[in-house]
């Protein structure tokens, strides 16, 4: 069992030995990254059963505040990680204690971290002079890496940045594990089964979900981060609701009783529209059957329904 | 600047009762099928693009395109529900998610059938009511007084006929509703297609006033579902208000504040309400 599970971590690490399309492996990269938003948000939703639409702010602050301190204060990327998760961390304790001190359940906190999330985007979209509005920012740095045997280099090219990215997913799926498998993860359980019970055994409640909230949003920040660093690129859009429903979409279609189920959302989702050439307006309509199908279909996603039909045999 | 002042203030008024007739939507379905229907704005848009179609291309007047335009959109509204809604009932999460695919596909098609370039339709009504130094554009008159009073038709309809007493019943306890000889699953499709008819005819009556694009109902239904809470889910006056104080927020928070934040003043009024009321101005407490 063990051995099954480390089986796709090494198949997916073996890949890029054996397959040499940049077309492919891009695909694979997007998906790595979003993965880590997927997965980051899954802690929140899946696990501790809040439905929080701030996440997609968490990925665009950490995106813009990475860059801005490199561009600023002329640091390196490893550096620059650190005050976007600060400045996350400042925003989430503050979102997430007005939500939680007033008890916001399941559609009302979904609706207060949205207006936030909104603030947080027309915060981006109008300070121009700063985050130069809806044109956005190109990213014209790439991270420098230091490996013992190769030196230091530029994290560049479609091999490189394959690894760099399965390498923050794996990282992302362990902070997730070592939480959910710690006391924390059975209080965050606690938390989803029912509320009143797990206060009436004094959990505190209000500081979990606000640490799963964090937590959540950090690792979200942190994938922001790789992701415009990849781009090259940074714009208002990646705080966009439709981006946070976009993860949504990739929990609830991989699955979100696991830790890797949203990653194969990530790749569903990620890949098909791209795998089959479609005009804009075709790729939209298929978006929106997958998730159509998936959810009437599928209700356990798509590795739920994979892993129970083993479990039932 | 009076002038200025109540100009903006009458807009936003007009404004607001079309997010308040999203917002009757929003209310209605979520207190009878438990979920939030995020697709109502894309209903709203097929109303407007029907009503422009049928004016512009097809040459009906407009008092008479209403009544197609209505049912075109309350039929793809009974469509999805049968397709679709009928399977999400009380799942908020599956039901927000099917909204959005829903969302998705309809864009998609209104972008192949019409392009993203914005439509005008001809002028229905011209002319302006002359009140000392102010103008009140008639047709924005003749758009407040046709929304509102559909508003409070429904109101009257649900607190006065037996079906709109059983919606009311069967909110308050399904199972009891049921065992009452209220047929639950009928009701449920009525109130998501009657939903999808308001929606309808906001959109109809939006295309006679602002172009059309397919991307317009995107705004609606935010602002429709702030509306809902801001006036307390399940209350259809509720809705009204507070989809006019959402508009004038916006209207006259744009005179005096950086307009380029009006979208954020309604929402800081929605968190605030749902902080310290959460039951909304006009919803009950429980």
């Amino acid at each position: 069992m063990t051995a099954l599970r480390w089986l796709p971590w090494a198949a997916l690490a073996l890949l890029p030995l054996v397959l040499h399309s940049n077309f492919i492996l891009t695909i694979f990269i997007f998906s790595f990254i979003l993965g880590m938003t997927a997965v980051s948000f899954n802690l929140v939703f899946g696990f501790t059963g809040q439905l929080s639409m701030f996440h997609a702010a968490a990925f665009g602050i950490g995106a813009y505040t990475t860059y801005l301190s490199v561009s600023l204060w002329h640091v390196s990327f490893w550096i620059a990680l650190l005050p976007a998760s600060a400045l996350t961390v400042a925003i989430s304790l503050v979102v997430g204690a007005i939500c939680f001190k007033f008890k916001l359940k399941a559609f009302y906190f979904a609706v207060v971290t949205l207006a936030f999330s909104e603030l947080a985007r027309l915060v981006v979209l109008n300070w121009n002079n700063v985050t130069n509005g809806t044109l956005g920012l190109m990213v014209l740095d790439k991270p420098v890496l230091w490996l013992p045997g190769a030196g230091s280099f530029k994290i560049d090219g479609t091999t490189a940045w394959y690894y760099f990215s399965l390498v923050g997913l794996m990282l992302t799926v362990l902070v997730c594990a070592i939480v959910l498998r710690s006391w924390i993860g059975r209080c965050f359980a606690a938390i989803r089964l029912n509320e009143d019970l797990a206060q009436t055994l004094g959990i505190d409640i209000f500081r979990y979900k606000l640490l799963s909230f964090t937590i959540a949003n950090i690792l979200a920040a942190l994938a922001g981060s790789l992701y415009a660093f990849y781009t090259g690129y940074i714009e208002p859009s990646y705080l966009s609701i439709a981006q946070s429903l976009d993860i949504i979409a990739m929990v609830l279609l991989g699955g979100r009783t696991s830790i890797v189920g949203p990653i194969v959302g990530a790749f569903v989702l990620t890949g098909l529209p791209h795998v089959i050439e479609l005009s804009a307006e075709m790729r939209a309509m298929l978006y929106g059957l997958i998730l159509i199908l998936t959810i009437l279909l599928m209700p356990n996603g798509i590795l739920g329904t994979l892993v129970g039909r083993r479990r039932a045999a | 600047m009076g002038q200025l002042l109540i100009g903006q203030t009458l807009n936003g008024v007009i404004v607001g009762t079309l997010y308040g007739i999203i917002a009757l939507g929003v209310t209605l379905t979520f207190g009878i099928t438990g979920i939030v229907n995020f697709a109502l704005g894309e209903f709203m848009m097929i109303g407007a693009y029907l009503t422009w179609y049928l004016v512009d291309l097809v040459g009906l007047p407009f008092p008479i395109a209403l009544l197609p335009a209505v049912v075109g959109a309350a039929g793809c509204g009974f469509v999805a529900d049968q397709l679709l809604f009928r399977f999400t009932r009380n799942n908020l999460v599956n039901g927000l998610l099917v909204s959005i695919g829903l969302i998705s596909i309809i864009e998609a098609g209104a972008l192949l059938l019409w392009s993203a370039t914005p439509k005008d339709m001809s002028y229905v009504l011209t002319g302006a009511l002359q009140l000392g130094a102010i103008s009140l554009p008639k047709m924005k008159l003749v758009v407040f007084a046709l929304l509102a009073a559909v508003i409070f038709l429904t109101y009257a309809a649900l607190s006065r006929t037996w079906m709109g007493r059983a919606a009311f019943a069967f909110a308050q306890n399904a199972e009891a509703a049921m065992l009452m000889g209220v047929r639950t699953a009928r009701l449920q499709s009525a109130v998501v297609v009657y939903s999808t008819a308001l929606a309808g005819f906001g959109g109809a009556l939006y295309a006679s006033l602002y172009s059309l694009e397919p991307a317009m109902g995107g705004l609606y239904i935010l602002k429709g579902v702030e509306a809902a809470i801001l006036g307390g889910i399940g209350s259809p006056i509720g809705s009204l208000v507070g989809g006019v104080i959402l508009g004038v927020t916006e209207a006259i928070g744009s005179i005096y504040l950086p307009s380029a934040f009006r979208d954020a003043y309604g929402l800081l009024f929605v968190v605030a309400i749902l902080l310290y009321r959460p039951s909304g101005l006009f919803g009950s407490d429980r």
